[in-house]
């Protein structure tokens, strides 16, 4: 693509690809979205107030300094950290992840390398050795996959570059390939959304919960999470529906049209993302139920479901909390000063529900 | 009826396949209306068939436009990621108004077609693969267009989605129209009967001197344009724009229904009829196990039962 002598078996290729562009571009030229007047968009993620703590540490948890890790001490101040992200910032929590390690970066002046892995998993791979190639002295890395990361393991344990995983965990050993891996206890939101529906509902009355994909440990984790604390608080609050949304919206809104014509008792819905609480918002709308006829417990905590709450429709929203640069930088700081990092961290998740919502919309991503 | 028909008929293997072939469908849909009016409380509403119908009435049209494609011995495989353009122009132009913003939607939908078209008419590459690429292309171009999720408020779309005249959604209507439209075309017109040649035998309908290229062209953008519709349809009744999930795995929604419905996948016919019910088949069997709380997995394992039959019935067809 770079050579300008235009041969003519040649040209095929490039028109292809020109003639792709220009569709994308004349495409979106002369677009005008409903939101163009009004750009009421922001970006959530540099919103104040919304930085992330991590929980308290319980006593006797395995900790890592960077002698047992056999790095070398530095100033994070002046050096390279290299991101690999996993996923296209195409979702609320991929976009505000990556801006807030950012914004991060620039905050304590280090050099920020970033790569994409667009969900490829050979991408990441080769994106982190290039990251590592182009000099990175840290690395940051949000896995796509859990396994098969022993090469760039290997490669980055030969160069001593200590690693953060963050929002999803490596299968290596900790201390010994990577350094820290910091995430939100998804068990913990399940718990903590039980707690909200709990109150919204007084305990009592029948309730369904839209799950997440299937065969993905967010979902499993987030239903356990749900049903023990049920379970041990509220045992008058029945689990009667158990239906996947898959993440999605339109799914949400399916099955929950198909849960409120077969139940229509039914008092509360737990969706494991925002995504399908809002799909569920859309089918009480549709089959002209009142905004708190049935109370929506979500867990994300994304502006739409916050917004959600205000306009009375949803009954409390759960965080998972995006925004790992702070943490991930601090863990890193205390990491090459020399100081023992924990080696499991997790995330602070903050809560939604009516009496914060309206305030606190600003911090939602 | 159908028990009857089994016992008065002697032991004929083939008629009672040639049977299933054509009825089967309706005797799946009417089975499973008994089994859930007995079985399932609050079925019997209106509400609730309304919602099976507005939840049905995207799949239907999408599979209209299967059910042309396959009738000519293709496949679009480029269904879903049409629908998904079609959410992503839709919530691209919606600022110039509905009706300038579904201008646009039907301008690209007919440029995958054609592409589709052109790929299978002139440069001769094999429908399954000429759509495969569309269908990982109009994905990719459906995010680059709009990378994520956008609520869309046009009062218009929203009344589009989840409004209704006389009762009657305007979604059901619109796929009952397209219904009836393309039976028509199917069975009444010169490019019906072209396309029913072409599915038959290429190299024969070339002989004959039929446009085989123009018609199958046609075919391909009349399936795209199907695709569009209910693109945005299924955007309108969200009231929000979801490129990276709208339209997934419907291609084979879509094919399960044609070929339920008794549309051989070998081409030459096409049944109308047996495809809305196909799709209105594989609905039920959906809402009934969604209904009595039964894991996701059982549905995926009932809908391949239900084609493994329906495949079944048609290999008898296919030996006479």
């Amino acid at each position: 693509m770079q050579r300008t002598t235009h041969r003519p078996h040649l040209l095929g290729r490039p028109v292809v690809v020109a003639l792709a562009a220009a569709v994308a571009l004349t495409a979106t030229a002369c677009a005008k979205s409903e939101d163009d007047a009004s750009d009421g968009k922001q970006s959530g993620s540099s919103a104040a107030g919304a930085e992330q703590k991590a929980v308290e540490q319980k006593p006797g948890s395995k900790t890592c300094t960077i002698d047992a890790y056999g790095a070398e001490k530095l100033d994070l101040k002046g050096a390279t950290v290299g991101f690999s992200q996993s996923e296209k910032e195409a979702n609320p929590f991929r976009i505000a992840e990556t801006q807030s390690i950012k914004d991060e970066a620039k905050k304590r002046g280090v050099k920020l390398l970033t790569a994409n892995a667009q969900s490829q998993f050979s991408k990441q791979i080769t994106d982190v050795q290039d990251l590592l190639a182009k000099g990175a002295d840290l690395l940051v890395i949000a896995p796509l996959n859990s396994d098969g990361w022993d090469p760039v393991l290997q490669a980055a344990a030969a160069k001593k570059v200590p690693i953060v995983t963050i929002d999803r965990k490596i299968n290596a050993e900790a201390c010994k390939d990577y350094v820290s891996f910091i995430a939100s206890d998804f068990v913990e939101q399940g718990r903590r959304a039980a707690d909200q529906m709990i109150e919204a509902t007084g305990g009592k009355g029948e309730v369904a919960i839209l799950l997440g994909a299937a065969g993905n440990n967010v979902t499993t984790e987030r239903t356990k999470g749900f049903k023990e604390r049920v379970a041990e608080k509220a045992p008058d609050l029945k689990v009667v529906f158990e239906q996947t949304g898959d993440f999605a919206r339109e799914k949400g809104q399916q099955v929950t049209e198909q849960l409120i014509q077969s139940k229509p008792g039914i008092k509360g819905i737990y969706a494991e993302n925002d995504e399908m609480g809002l799909g569920a918002v859309a089918a009480l709308k549709g089959a002209g139920k009142k905004a708190g006829d049935v109370k929506i417990i979500t867990v994300d905590g994304t502006r739409n479901a916050v917004q959600g709450i205000v306009d009375g429709w949803i009954s409390g929203v759960v965080e998972s909390n995006p925004r790992f640069g702070p943490l991930a930088f601090q863990t890193l700081d205390t990491f090459t000063k020399g100081e023992a990092v924990p080696q499991d961290i997790v995330i602070e998740d903050g809560a939604y529900n009516t009496d914060n919502a309206k305030q606190d919309i600003g911090k939602a991503y | 009826m159908a028990e009857a028909t089994l016992r008065t008929a002697p032991l004929d293997k083939a008629r009672v396949l040639q049977w299933l072939q054509t009825y089967g469908v309706y005797a799946g849909v009417a089975l499973l209306l008994v089994v859930n009016i007995v079985i399932t409380p609050h079925f019997l509403s209106a509400e609730n068939f309304r919602t099976q119908a507005v939840q049905v009435a995207p799949v239907i049209i999408v599979a209209l436009g299967m059910a042309l494609v396959i009738g000519t011995e293709g496949v679009d495989l480029s269904v879903g990621a049409v629908m998904a353009l079609a959410a992503s122009a839709t919530a691209l132009y919606l600022g110039y108004g509905l009706l300038p913003a579904l201008l646009v939607v039907a301008l690209f939908a007919a440029g995958v077609g054609l592409a589709n078209g052109a790929l299978v008419a002139f440069v001769g590459v094999q429908p399954i693969v000429a759509t495969l690429a569309l269908m990982v292309g109009g994905r990719g171009l459906a995010l680059v267009l709009l990378p994520q999720l956008e609520d869309l408020r046009n009062p218009a779309l929203a009344s589009l989605g989840s409004g209704d005249a006389l009762g009657f959604p305007y979604l059901i209507l619109i796929a009952a129209g397209l219904a009836l439209l393309v039976a028509f075309v199917v069975r009444r017109t010169t490019f019906g009967r072209q396309l029913l040649a072409i599915g038959d035998s290429r190299p024969a309908a070339e002989l004959a001197g039929l446009p085989v290229r123009r018609v199958l062209i046609l075919v391909y953008v009349a399936c795209a344009l199907l695709a569009a519709v209910a693109g945005v349809l299924a955007t309108a009744r969200l009231q929000a724009s979801d490129p990276t999930s709208l339209g997934n795995l419907m291609e084979l929604s879509a094919i399960t229904a044609v070929v339920v419905g008794g549309t051989p996948l070998t081409g030459g016919r096409v049944n109308i009829a047996g495809t809305v019910a196909g799709a209105v088949l594989i609905q039920l069997l959906t809402a009934t196990l969604i209904k009595h709380d039964l894991p996701p997995s059982w549905t995926q394992i009932a809908q391949a039962i239900v084609i493994v039959c329906a495949v079944y019935a048609a290999r008898g067809r296919g030996k006479r």
